[in-house]
């Protein structure tokens, strides 16, 4: 089991670190930065500055050794824009992601299993169809649009909500509704397939021979294994929810960590970007870890696989 | 002798002798401050781009003008550009420079205090420049011989030679002369001063969240006049159609940059108002292949054909609703030293006739139209307008940074690059930025413009320095260099509470200020 343990951990490891050299190499792709930290036309000598006072004028395999030497020492290094250590920055808009990703969370779960079991129950009939369109809807609407039309009618249209900004529980429904809808989609989708699949196993069978009731069938017996895989990812959408919620938060002005996210993006502001994505990567990594080292746990022929 | 200042008003030239005349403003800038009733009421701004800390530091001046919205609630400078003129007095009450050129002198004002009651002394002057750390500090740094406080109020700059651009570079948009208080910053240090700045302005700092919201409150005891509204919050909100929903629904009262169709809703919305800041950046076409002798663009005539074939009007009042300036020069009509240009003529007849006599009746293919996808649809609207004379181009946006870059590389050897600048200065420096031949931007030079830019950049003697400035904006606008495009009218929206929104009021600024000018309707 140890051997086990030290193996996953090695590619956990390995894994991280081929994501923090990709995310440093390709967001230094993208340009440089010290155009949108100086006006157009700024002399040589200032642009020169600029680029001095944030190690860009160093080869590129030196920035590298730089970055992961801080990384090694916990340091994710400072934002240009900001000039704010970037762990900083994130913890400062991690609780206001984490508010909004348990709500979203709450909306999608209380959306998507549901309608995920009423679908499978249902199947080919009209609660199918409309759980299939509203999962469609849910992937296929873009989160901007859906964030808009969602301002139209409930800020401006009805007065009800407050169209952007934080500080209140009126202003986290647009944007948890508008985030969650998508991943209500995903998770119904997988509720409805995991269901259909559970509802087709002998021991569902055995249970209505025994003459249980269909409710009690669903619910106690199928519906328990088929949530297994929904909760799995269910863990892995709330990190994506915390991490990456960049369009939601910008059009309702949320300050998360999506729009850290989208911030660093457009000023390239390398150490935030990478802070970011290194932040999400190193939690899907543990996460993932974690939940092979508990399978390896429940089931001992996959710690025995070579 | 007289040296230039950074004005457009010729009365304001300053030496010993005319000294009087900023000295008089700044006793007249004294003079409007009003007993103001107490301030009130709350003021809340949605901004378009993120606050940061650094904005909060004179110190760290990149050169964005941005930062300014902050600096000038928040700090204030000895002398800046104000409603009153450019410069006008600030912390100084009178600027004095010698007749050589090399000795300026700024006196300060009696009495004034930072937000912790601290008074401004020279000593927190020279320690402000010392730390000071943004963008022309080379330059200034080598100019300056010797930075001396005599007395707690007199601040003596004497240069190593004459420069007639100092004081464009130190009272321009540098933070160089922005006076922050040494005693505090030396207690609290740089990132405890990021932290909780405090300054000489009309507002002080109460709280701020990073990339949030920034809330100040009325610093009433402020010199030039105690600010009428108790409480400035800006609040950063991204998305444009967000910010304009947020100014309906009276979440904010003024909301900085909402364009075209959105702009057409604010003037179609009772009780919402458009605010113009007239005097944004320059946008024009330029064409590196103008060198090039064996590419159209070398004839003169052909050049001239792309200004004729620009239907200015057209385009201005579809992309901006019309609040653009049409001018034939890149030199903002603001700027110290420029010569006011002839307006260009959409005439498409003439410019098909030009086309014809250069040789290209069909017109010809132009390779690629390179523009910062920011403002794509005004590069859109002039590839129209060339095709309609048969010069045949490809619209190609490229993401800001990369387009900078790619320019100042000098990767866009042939086609059209669609250039911008909203850079401070003056009419030498924007030729210095974009036509002599050292210029980052040029592609190509003129050796007679080369020779009458060396020749003003030693000139001190301000009608003769005006006079080169004139003769080579001249030269630029008959080689036609450059077709400009717009000086873009810069749209703002204010809500129905707001009394005075303070857009364009300070010279050569877009945004808001001064903020104690500002007043709220219910007051």
């Amino acid at each position: 089991m140890r051997q086990f343990i030290a193996r996953r951990f090695g590619y956990s490891l390995l894994s991280l670190l081929l994501l923090s050299l990709t995310i440093f190499l390709f967001i230094r792709l993208t340009g440089d930065p010290t155009s949108l930290l100086t006006e157009p036309g700024a002399t040589e000598a200032d642009i020169a500055a600029v680029q001095q006072k944030f190690g860009l004028d160093k080869p590129i395999w030196v920035q590298y050794a730089y970055f992961m030497g801080s990384l090694i020492k916990g340091d994710l290094g400072e934002s240009f824009y900001y000039q704010t250590p970037v762990l900083e920055l994130y913890l400062s808009r991690l609780p206001n992601s984490l508010m909004l990703a348990t709500v979203a969370m709450a909306f999608s779960l209380v959306l998507g299993i549901p309608t995920g079991i009423l679908a499978a129950v249902k199947v080919g009939r009209f609660w199918d169809s409309a759980g299939k369109l509203f999962a469609l809807l849910g992937l296929s609407l873009p989160s901007f649009l859906v964030g808009l039309l969602m301002i139209l009618f409930f800020s401006v249209y009805l007065e009800w909500l407050p169209s952007s900004g934080s500080g209140t529980f009126l202003h986290l429904l647009m944007p948890a509704f508008a985030l969650g809808w998508y991943f209500a989609a995903a998770h119904m989708r997988l509720t409805r397939s995991s269901m259909l699949e559970v509802m087709g196993s002998e021991y569902i069978k055995l249970a209505r021979l025994k003459g249980l009731t269909e409710t009690r069938v669903i619910v106690k017996h199928a519906f328990k294994n088929a949530l297994i895989p929904v909760v799995t990812l269910a863990g892995i959408n709330m990190i994506n929810m915390i991490n990456v919620a960049v369009v939601v938060e910008t059009v309702f002005a949320w300050p998360g960590i999506g729009r850290l996210l989208y911030e660093g993006i457009n000023f390239r502001d390398f150490p935030v970007v990478q802070g970011v994505v290194i932040i999400g990567g190193s939690m899907i990594v543990v996460v993932n870890l974690l939940v092979d080292v508990l399978y390896a746990l429940i089931d001992p022929r996959i710690r025995l696989e070579k | 002798m007289q040296i230039p200042a950074t004005t457009d008003n010729a009365a304001l030239l300053l030496t010993r002798r005319t000294s009087l005349g900023l000295l008089l403003s700044g006793l007249i800038a004294g003079e409007i401050t009003p007993a103001h009733a107490a301030a009130q009421g709350t003021l809340t701004i949605a901004m378009h781009v993120s606050l940061a800390p650094t904005w909060f530091d004179p110190g760290e001046t990149t050169g964005l003008i941005a930062p300014y919205i902050v600096l000038y609630a928040l700090h204030d400078a000895m002398v800046k550009p104000m409603r009153e003129g450019n410069p006008a007095p600030s912390l100084a009450e009178s600027y004095t420079a010698s007749a050589d050129g090399l000795t300026h002198e700024f006196v300060l004002r009696p009495g004034i205090t930072f937000h912790n009651g601290d008074p401004v002394t020279s000593d927190d002057v020279k320690f402000s420049f010392d730390r000071y750390r943004g963008n022309s500090l080379a330059m200034l740094r080598d100019a300056i011989a010797s930075f001396e406080t005599p007395d707690p109020r007199r601040v003596i700059i004497k240069l190593k030679e004459a420069w007639p651009d100092f004081m464009t570079f130190f009272t321009g948009a540098t933070g160089a002369n922005w006076v922050v208080p040494r005693k505090y910053l030396e207690k609290v240090g740089d990132a405890g001063f990021k932290k909780a700045p405090i300054g000489a302005g009309p507002y002080k700092f109460v709280s701020f969240d990073p990339g949030v919201e920034l809330v100040l409150e009325a610093h009433e005891p402020y010199w030039r006049r105690s600010p009428s509204i108790k409480r400035i919050v800006m609040r950063v909100i991204p998305d444009e159609a967000t910010r304009l929903v947020a100014l309906k629904r009276g979440e904010v009262d003024i909301a900085y940059s909402i364009r075209g169709e959105l702009a057409a809703e604010v003037k179609r919305t009772p009780n919402l108002s458009l605010k113009v800041a007239p005097d944004g950046a320059m946008y024009w076409m330029y064409f590196p292949e103008q060198w090039d002798a064996q590419s159209p663009w070398s004839d003169l005539r052909v050049r001239q054909a792309a200004a004729a074939a620009m239907d200015y009007d057209s385009i201005n009042n579809a992309l901006n609703l019309g609040y653009s300036t049409i001018s034939g020069s890149i030199i903002p009509r603001n700027f110290q030293f420029v010569w006011t240009a002839p307006k260009p003529v959409f005439d498409q007849a003439k410019a098909r006739k030009l086309l014809a006599d250069a040789g290209h009746p069909n017109g010809f293919d132009a390779g690629f139209y390179y523009c910062d996808s920011s403002y794509a649809n005004l590069g859109e609207a002039a590839v129209n307008n060339l095709a309609e004379i048969g010069i045949r181009t490809k619209l190609r946006p490229m993401e800001r940074a990369a387009f900078d870059k790619a320019f100042a590389d000098k990767r866009f050897r042939k086609g059209i690059i669609q250039g911008s600048s909203a850079a401070f200065g003056n009419a030498a420096t924007r030729l210095s930025a974009w036509v002599v031949s050292s210029s980052p931007y040029a592609y190509g030079a003129y050796p007679e413009l080369d020779e009458l830019y060396l020749q003003q950049s030693k000139e001190v003697d301000i009608a003769k320095r005006t006079a080169i400035l004139h003769k080579m904006q001249q030269i630029v606008y008959e080689k036609q260099i450059f077709v400009n495009l717009w000086q873009l009218g810069f749209l703002n929206a204010a809500g129905p509470r707001v009394g005075e929104a303070g857009f364009a009021l300070i010279k050569d600024f877009v945004y808001t200020g001064p903020f104690e000018d500002m007043t709220l309707k219910a007051q």
